[in-house]
């Protein structure tokens, strides 16, 4: 008998004593909202709020983010064609890099890339394979900008499950990597990004 | 005088380490309390909902273990299943050698520690690195994780700083900051060299087949971006109907966990990479593993597959405060740990069957577990288990002398009326070991015996009705 074989024969032993099965519970959606969210009226204007509650920076124009990237005297900043209108600026102001390689992880120091959505109720960022030009632009870099299309905010968490892409890996941000391994200190910037950064357009 | 298993750990362990784990385990229970009071009416009300979903997928799980099994299937993820650990680590084994692959990352997961993978693979002449701080740290050191959540929570920065200059990482720095930013240098190496990545899952939802990861590092996601290989070994029991539940489980995980509304990286994988994906892995392999899954499904206590490693119930067990995650002599340690522990130990039941009795009963685990696991109820059950195959249990104090007592009025009266001489006894210097050992910290009250027997009759005008 195969392994799967020996498997559902034992779950089969296991269960058929059973008098009767736990029904399926009745999932209203919505049922695990945090209570405050009926109190927001604007869902933009609630996920900058609750991104900047996680550590997340927020910028509502190119403009902004430009200046900001300028300030920190970033080195190569990574932005993908697909963004080349949007940040027709930044040549000049900052070292723009067109293609993303393996070889770079190390030499980018920001990148941005368009996310696929994001969620209003936690603050979180949603990348997708499809949206993402290169995984490992949107985390190696210390900062990464993920660009987020107004229109693609969910409201709750909730609402981004029930409107999940068709995408084999999907992922969710909400805030920059962190660690509190060490006695149990917040430290930032463990693997993925130190500055998680948004650009909402 | 003979001691249970962990009381002797107890008294080993280093006053500082009791401290850390003491503060760090009561400000995580503060903060989980105070994040679900403050975004919920009624937490509590939310907790039997993902119990029951949690017990509702175990009931049915032939239905959804195939029904997982079928959704990655159709998205180009490889299927495979395992009765034991040992099939389980052959099983990576094998894909790793068939890819000539040598080097492995690993995020953090349970199922693997509890089949000791990394072990298995370095005898094959693999190297398998983990990835998560805490779990890269007792990988150096050869040690265990002491909690499932915070695996070091039993060492200090000096230790790790000590290790760190060990290997290699430079001078001795036991600067939090620093000990971090080593570790991102040291790792991205790691990430690239790797031809696999290894993971657990959180989660796998049937209807669509994504594998829930969820992790504040980002380390998963970085094990993943640069390998050809995915591997991920779940339990069994990790299968819920659909993305739907996830609402209500994900809101749970995060806040009774770390206190967090969601933790930092949540990753749903379903499939190999995106055709127009430059970086991720070209293979998905799935492992289901049963070991012993199914008996305890089979069991009287199959409520603790519920569980969904949150660790909660470790932070607020006044047991678990005291004694730190090693005393619990296995993968799972606290309350969690005392019910799963013996039921995964098989023919060794034994061995660990003095973990369900490390409880006071309070029900503190089961009033914050997300999942509503009625722990104290299962640990009374492997007690009453233990009882009935002849275990044997050191410091348990011989009562037949009180059921003789409790059990016949005659000599319960005459004892009451007797027992005031004990005020005028040396009970300190009689040669019984638990009295002088309990009467080491603390003093008898004066002797009141048969009082309540006289209040009692004097009640209603002395007739005793």
């Amino acid at each position: 008998m195969s392994a799967r074989e020996q498997i559902y024969a034992k779950i089969k032993t296991a269960l058929d004593p059973l008098p009767e099965r736990e029904p399926r519970p009745v999932v209203p959606r919505g049922v695990a909202d945090a209570q405050w969210l009926r109190d927001e009226a604007d869902d933009v204007a609630l996920f900058v709020k609750r991104a900047s509650a996680v550590g997340t920076k927020c910028f509502t124009s190119a403009g902004d983010c430009l200046s900001w990237l300028f300030e920190q005297q970033v080195g190569k900043v990574y932005v993908p064609d697909a963004l080349a209108d949007l940040t027709a600026k930044f040549d000049g102001i900052v070292q723009v890099v067109r293609q993303y390689s393996r070889g770079q992880v190390d030499e980018i120091d920001a990148a941005l890339t368009p996310a696929a959505g994001a969620i209003a109720e936690s603050g979180t960022i949603i990348l997708t394979d499809q949206s993402t030009p290169d995984r490992l632009a949107a985390l190696a870099p210390w900062t990464h900008i993920a660009v987020i299309r107004k229109e693609s905010v969910h409201r709750s968490i909730a609402d981004a499950l029930a409107a999940m892409p068709d995408d084999p890996n999907i992922i969710w941000i909400t805030g920059p990597s962190k660690t509190a391994d060490v006695e149990g200190i917040l430290i930032e910037g463990v693997h993925g990004p130190g500055v998680q950064g948004c650009l909402l357009v | 005088m003979a001691k249970q298993p962990i009381d002797t750990f107890v008294a080993e362990l280093p006053p500082t380490v009791q401290r850390a784990v003491h503060q760090s385990t009561a400000t995580t229970t503060e903060k989980r309390y105070r994040l679900l009071g403050d975004d919920y009416a009624d937490s509590d009300a939310l907790r039997k909902l993902a119990g029951a979903i949690r017990q509702h997928a175990l009931e049915h799980l032939d239905t959804y273990l195939a029904q997982a099994e079928e959704s990655l299937t159709a998205r180009g993820a490889k299927v495979h299943y395992a009765v034991t650990g040992e099939e389980a680590n052959r099983a990576v084994t094998e894909i790793l050698q068939s890819a000539g692959i040598t080097k492995v990352v690993k995020s953090k997961s349970m199922v693997t520690e509890e089949i000791h993978l990394n072990d298995y693979l370095a005898e094959h002449g693999i190297e398998s690195v983990e990835s998560d701080l805490g779990e890269y740290i007792v990988q150096i050191d050869g040690d265990h994780p002491s909690h499932i959540v915070r695996p070091i929570i039993h060492k200090t920065r000096g230790d790790i700083a000590r290790s760190f200059e060990r290997e290699g990482l430079g001078d001795y720095n036991d600067d939090p900051e620093t000990i971090t930013r080593r570790a991102r240098k040291l790792m991205r190496g790691k990430y690239l060299a790797a031809g696999a990545g290894i993971t657990g899952a959180n989660f796998v939802t049937a209807d669509t087949g994504r594998l829930v990861l969820v992790t504040n590092e980002g380390n998963s996601r970085f094990c993943l971006a640069p390998a050809k290989i995915h591997i991920a070994l779940v339990g069994i029991e990790k299968v819920v109907p659909s993305d739907a539940d996830l609402a209500v489980l994900l809101n749970l995980l995060g806040r009774s966990a770390t206190g967090q509304q969601l933790t930092v990286y949540t990753e749903f994988i379903n499939g190999p990479r995106h055709q127009n994906q430059p970086s991720g892995p070209e293979e998905m392999h799935v492992i289901f593993l049963d070991n012993r899954r199914t008996e305890v499904l089979a069991s009287d206590c199959k409520e603790i597959l519920r569980c969904i490693r949150c660790g909660a119930c470790l932070n607020v067990c006044p047991v678990y405060r005291q004694a730190s995650g090693h005393a619990y002599r296995s993968v799972y340690p606290g309350p969690v740990g005392a019910v799963l522990s013996p039921l995964l130990a098989g023919d060794k039941f034994k061995e660990l069957a003095d973990l369900p009795k490390a409880s006071s009963l309070c029900g503190a685990c089961n009033e914050v577990c997300p999942v509503d696991i009625p722990i104290p109820d299962l640990l009374l059950r492997l007690r009453r288990r233990a009882h009935d195959e002849h275990v044997p249990s050191p410091g348990t104090p011989p009562m037949e002398g009180f059921a003789l007592l409790g059990s016949h009025p005659l000599i319960w009266r005459a004892a009451m009326t007797f027992g005031a001489a004990k005020d005028y006894l040396p009970l300190d210097r009689l040669p019984v070991p638990y009295l002088r050992s309990w009467l080491k910290k603390r003093t008898l009250p004066k002797w009141r015996g048969g009082k309540f027997r006289s209040w009692m009759k004097s009640r209603h005008g002395g007739n005793g009705k």
